[in-house]
């Protein structure tokens, strides 16, 4: 398990492109929309229209293009295997190359492609969204999104909260758990050999502390909450304040848009 | 409970959360199993929060872990199957341990409830990968797994790693437990 590197909490790059201006509410339906329809492309030309569409994406949201890359390298397996699966294995149309029993035909190639595609343009969407939207405006634009579900029983003031306190906990709930290794191994304990057993008993000694450390930061800070007359999401008022911009309208126009086209442009 | 344990509910279960994140990330293959397949002791802050706060607060630590572990960590095929998947088995494993353990008081209860916990997550993520989410991915990657491929990928893979999975979170609870039992069956605040 060590040694340990600290781990990655969303790439979110700072800065005011267009991308980064939208309502983070516009920013998460749109995307949300976007992987969808990206399994509705079947073809040459919707396949276009998204690499088009993705591409001026990034184009827009000033991310380097090396930031992208190196976001796609741990998918790249899954799609070079695919790809492969594809490659080898899904017959039909003409032989393309043939040596032994292996065949490589039409069909496959084209398969491996579009699915290494799709898998790329689902990737990137993805992370277009983090990319260009920080943590606090991502939770605070599903809170919102989820307020109407507020009728069904969601709580969507108690679940935005919730996930902002994690967030903000996890770094330091990470050095107390390095911490409290380094003290557990300055007094002896080895963590790196002997059997899975073994290993298991010795994470006990780092569980414990880190659990009551925990319990003992959730007391301090709903201690400080309620001394700051925190008492539920009713009637609360916020400092930054979402306000959809002729932007969005524009974003959810050109979403409209590509989903027609796509609809009417895919092979029946 | 007053607002002051609602309160302090709330922060428990978030930190929690981070904390199950946390666990997550450290995640490892075992050997012998796919590589998809990851063993990490991520149930285990959710079983302190279940024990803690009843069944639901285990269910929220799974849900809050597998959004920031989605959200954050990316997930490799840009749709959350495997988050999926996870939350799934957490929730049963956490609500099912709770509830026996509740139930059959003392570490009686809990060893019999981390056991059946353990045979009940196994069983239903098999079925579950059979009918839902390998279909699911062969959808994703237009390539159906079938025949005897499936069963057996179910049979020596998915079912005994939920089982493995659930052993070796055990084993670390168990004593886990008896050390914060006095943390964990706090007094209720009336």
């Amino acid at each position: 398990m060590s040694p340990l590197s600290a781990p990655v909490l969303g790439q979110y790059v700072p800065g005011d492109s267009i991308l980064h201006r939208l309502d983070p509410r516009t920013k998460i339906v749109v995307i949300f929309v976007y992987m969808l329809i990206v399994f509705l492309a079947n073809n040459g030309i919707t396949y276009g229209l998204l690499i088009v569409t993705t591409s001026v994406g990034v184009f827009l949201s000033g991310v380097p293009i090396l930031m992208i890359l190196r976001g796609l390298k741990p998918v790249f397996i899954l799609i070079a295997f695919t790809a492969c699966l594809h490659l080898f294995f899904t017959k039909g149309g003409e032989v393309l190359f043939s040596m032994g029993p292996i065949t490589i035909e039409e069909k496959g190639v084209m398969q491996a492609g579009w699915i290494s595609l799709r898998f790329m343009l689902l990737v990137v969407t993805g992370m277009l969204l983090t990319l260009t939207t920080s943590s606090i405006d991502l939770t605070d634009g599903m809170e919102r999104l989820l307020t109407p579900l507020r009728r069904v029983g969601v709580p969507a003031h108690e679940l935005a909260l919730m996930m902002s306190i994690s967030l903000r906990f996890i770094p330091t709930l990470w050095e107390e758990t390095n911490k409290i290794m380094k003290a557990q191994q300055a007094r002896g304990a080895d963590f790196e050999s002997g059997s899975i057993f073994k290993r298991l008993k010795s994470f006990i000694p780092v569980l414990i502390p880190l659990f009551v450390s925990a319990f003992r930061r959730a007391e301090e800070l709903a201690l400080a909450m309620e001394a700051r007359g925190y008492r539920g999401g009713q009637g609360r008022t916020r400092l930054r304040k979402l306000t959809f911009t002729g932007n969005d309208s524009i974003a959810f126009i050109l979403l409209f848009l590509l989903v027609i086209g796509l609809i009417g442009l895919r092979s029946q | 409970m007053t607002k002051q344990g609602s309160t302090m509910k709330l922060t428990t279960v978030s930190i929690l959360a981070g904390f199950a994140f946390l666990m997550q990330y450290l995640n490892f293959p075992l050997p012998m199993f796919p590589p998809f397949l990851k063993v990490d002791f991520s149930e285990l802050p959710a079983l302190v929060a279940g024990l803690m706060f009843g069944p639901l607060a285990g269910v929220l630590v799974e849900f809050l872990k597998n959004l920031l572990h989605y959200l954050f960590s990316g997930s490799d095929t840009g749709i959350p199957i495997g988050q999926l998947a996870n939350f799934v088995a957490g929730s049963i494993f956490v609500v099912t341990t709770v509830l026996i353990t509740r139930k059959l008081q003392g570490i009686k209860g809990l060893v019999t409830g981390l056991t059946v916990a353990t045979i009940l997550m196994a069983v239903i993520m098999s079925i579950a990968n059979y009918w839902v989410i390998l279909p699911a991915y062969a959808f994703l990657i237009h390539w159906e797994v079938v025949g005897p491929a499936k069963t057996s990928l179910v049979l020596y893979g998915i079912g005994p790693f939920n089982l493995v999975k659930g052993v070796l979170t055990a084993l670390l609870f168990i004593p886990l437990y008896q050390r914060l039992k006095g943390r964990i069956h706090l007094p209720k605040i009336s």
